[in-house]
């Protein structure tokens, strides 16, 4: 825990002046005309130890998926065969101009025993200026947490906001025939299994600091929700009432969960403290109300519930006042997540196939984002930009994710079983 | 310009990245695997349900034989000649209502209930794989509660019933057409002592 807390320590310091600087440059690194930026990565170089291709090809397939995914840029790997030093001065700028890039990710690697240093530069190729450059230094193993956090920095010089590709992705799956939580990187990588007991284990929820999770387990016969410390292992059965503890949502505070609890006869909305206590009772209806979801500003609740017939979107207050309907169109309208930005929806219809869907937070709006498969379980990247979901249009049901507009779209999971239900943390 | 700030900032984490190292699992005890309430049924056609004679414990129980019991053989059960006869009934898509064929069962039920047996129950809720699993998980509850509350109303004691949803995580017949639909959109009884 305390390395962590050095590791976002050291992050904080060495972003400060690159905050600064985005203010400023974020207008002026364009592309002439309206082109995407033309990203060029040019091959990782050893500094002080022997040249590694399986590291240089590494990072450069990392930058490529997360650059490329972010939008902004068209991203290559450059034909340009200069391939001199990293630091300004030690290259020219001339063959990368005539190449077309407008921006240029240098990095720089040292391999000492298990210890890997990785530096990275970023440049502005039009002129010739360095825009951001960082030093990593760790074991091998986190080559890949270097890089993605090089990426989630260099949008935040570009965009003028940070990129998510530091979190986490925890999910369900199927691979040792029952349904366990497992966690990965949000590209797939790094695979670690959470839970182990063989029952039933479903709707995994971070907390706001991502350090936490709450799920639902059948493993003491009855679907209860658990919270559970990621970083110790140790866990809380939270909810344990009488009938469901399921489609359990962290208020963006991390102080309450939302839930459904069928305990006063059949299923509401409730609040509960993270320890359990304190429910307060939102919804009071004889319909079925499941599945809240929180606006970034904790002051409303989507939900869903079949009050008018069949399943839709509504939204109340976190006090269960002003309840409205939100989806008007389609017969089945289920899932619903809030944007972190707050302006949009994320939901699934079902037509047939399910579909995910966005939606303004008024009802106007409507958008389609998903058509190949059935795609369920949108949950939005905590900077809004990206939404992960799972989707069964390559047979098994796998985990994807896609930009907010629905672009994009390109499967991270690689399990060979049924993975559902991702949720996406903050940079860990 | 600003020369500070385009020089390096220089991050020094030596050994401190950890990613492996903390997500740890299961340091926690191992979670004791749940009994099966109820193992798959063998002759869905029949759309009969039969539970096994044998009482199957609700409760995780410390057995290690349980562990084979979370996917247990549907053979297996059936092996065990079942004596206790509660039917399973079955319901429309994305409803909880009883229909007739199901309160004739109901009625056989709660005749078996109140003449031949006993002991207690658990009535399970079950989906189809169409609807979302969150909303089904509320939906399997409303139909265990609808046929409990219709084994009450005909006469058995409230305190013999108890009743779980499983929403659509375990369908009895894995196919992906209205025959295998139809089957899994049920309520089951489960001996529970």
């Amino acid at each position: 825990m305390k390395r962590f807390l050095l590791l976002i320590l050291v992050l904080a310091i060495a972003g400060m002046p690159a905050t600064l600087f985005s203010q400023e440059e974020f207008i002026r690194v364009t592309a002439p005309g309206n082109k995407p930026l033309t990203l060029m990565v040019a091959p990782p170089v050893p500094m002080d130890s022997a040249p590694r291709d399986a590291i240089a090809r590494e990072v450069t397939e990392l930058f490529q998926f997360d650059l490329t995914l972010a939008g902004s840029f068209t991203v290559t790997t450059p034909t340009v065969t200069e391939n001199r030093g990293i630091r300004p001065g030690e290259f020219s700028f001339a063959p990368w101009q005539n190449a077309g890039a407008t921006l240029l990710i240098k990095s720089g690697y040292t391999v000492n025993g298990s210890t890997l240093i990785l530096e990275f530069r970023l440049y502005d190729v039009i002129r010739e200026r360095e825009l951001l450059a960082k030093r990593y230094s760790g074991n091998i193993k986190e080559l890949r947490r270097m890089a993605h956090t090089f990426s989630d920095d260099l949008l935040l010089i570009v965009t003028g906001e940070r990129g998510p590709f530091t979190g986490k992705v925890a999910f369900v799956s199927k691979a040792s025939g029952n349904k366990e939580l497992y966690l990965m990187d949000y590209d797939g990588f790094n695979l670690q299994r959470l839970t182990q007991n063989g029952s039933i284990n479903l709707n995994p929820d971070f907390s706001p600091s991502g350090r936490e999770l709450i799920y639902t387990s059948y493993k003491k016969g009855n679907p209860d929700l658990y919270r559970r410390e990621l970083f110790t292992g140790v866990e809380a059965r939270t909810s344990s009432s009488r009938g469901i503890n399921v489609t359990g949502s962290w208020s963006p505070d991390g102080k309450r969960i939302a839930l459904a609890l069928s305990k006063d006869g059949n299923s509401e909305i409730y609040l509960i403290n993270r320890d359990g206590k304190q429910p307060t009772r939102l919804t009071n209806n004889p319909a079925i109300d499941v599945s809240p979801a929180w606006s970034p500003d904790g002051h409303q609740i989507a939900f869903v519930s079949d009050r008018l017939g069949k399943p839709q979107v509504f939204v109340m207050n976190a006090d269960g006042s002003s309840v409205r309907r939100l989806t008007i169109e389609g017969a089945y309208n289920v899932s619903p997540r809030w944007s972190p930005k707050g302006d949009r929806i994320a939901y699934c219809r079902q037509q047939g196939d399910f579909q995910i869907h966005s939606i303004n937070t008024d009802g106007s709006g409507d958008v389609q984002l998903t058509s190949q498969g059935s795609n369920e379980h949108p949950r939005w990247s905590p900077d809004g930009r990206f939404i992960v979901f799972s989707s069964t249009r390559d047979g098994r049901e796998s985990i994807y994710v896609m930009r907010a507009d629905g672009s994009g779209q390109i499967r991270v999971s690689r399990g060979k079983a049924n993975d559902s239900h991702p949720t996406w943390s903050v940079r860990w | 310009m600003r020369k500070g700030v385009f020089g390096l900032a220089v991050v020094l984490c030596s050994g401190m990245l950890f990613v492996g190292g903390c997500a740890k699992e299961e340091l926690v005890k191992k979670d004791e695997p749940v009994a099966p309430s109820q193992a798959p049924v063998a002759q869905p056609a029949t759309q009969q349900a039969q539970v096994p004679t044998e009482p199957v414990q609700s409760q995780p129980v410390k057995d290690s034989t349980a562990v084979n019991g979370v996917v247990a053989d549907s053979q297996t059960t059936v092996a065990r000649a079942p004596e206790v006869k509660l039917q399973t009934v079955y319901f429309d898509f994305d409803s909880y209502v009883l229909t007739q064929a199901s309160r004739d069962t109901l009625y056989n039920n709660a005749e078996y209930l109140l003449k031949k047996y006993n002991g207690t129950i658990q009535v399970e809720g079950h989906c189809d794989e169409r609807g979302s699993d969150e909303y089904n998980l509320a939906l399997g509850e409303k139909r265990a509660k609808s046929a409990l509350n219709y084994l009450t109303t005909l006469g058995v004691p409230a305190n013999r019933l108890s009743f779980i949803s499983y929403g659509k995580e375990k369908p009895v017949d894995p196919g992906h057409d209205e025959a295998a639909w139809a089957k899994n959109r049920r309520a089951e009884f489960v001996i529970t002592k």
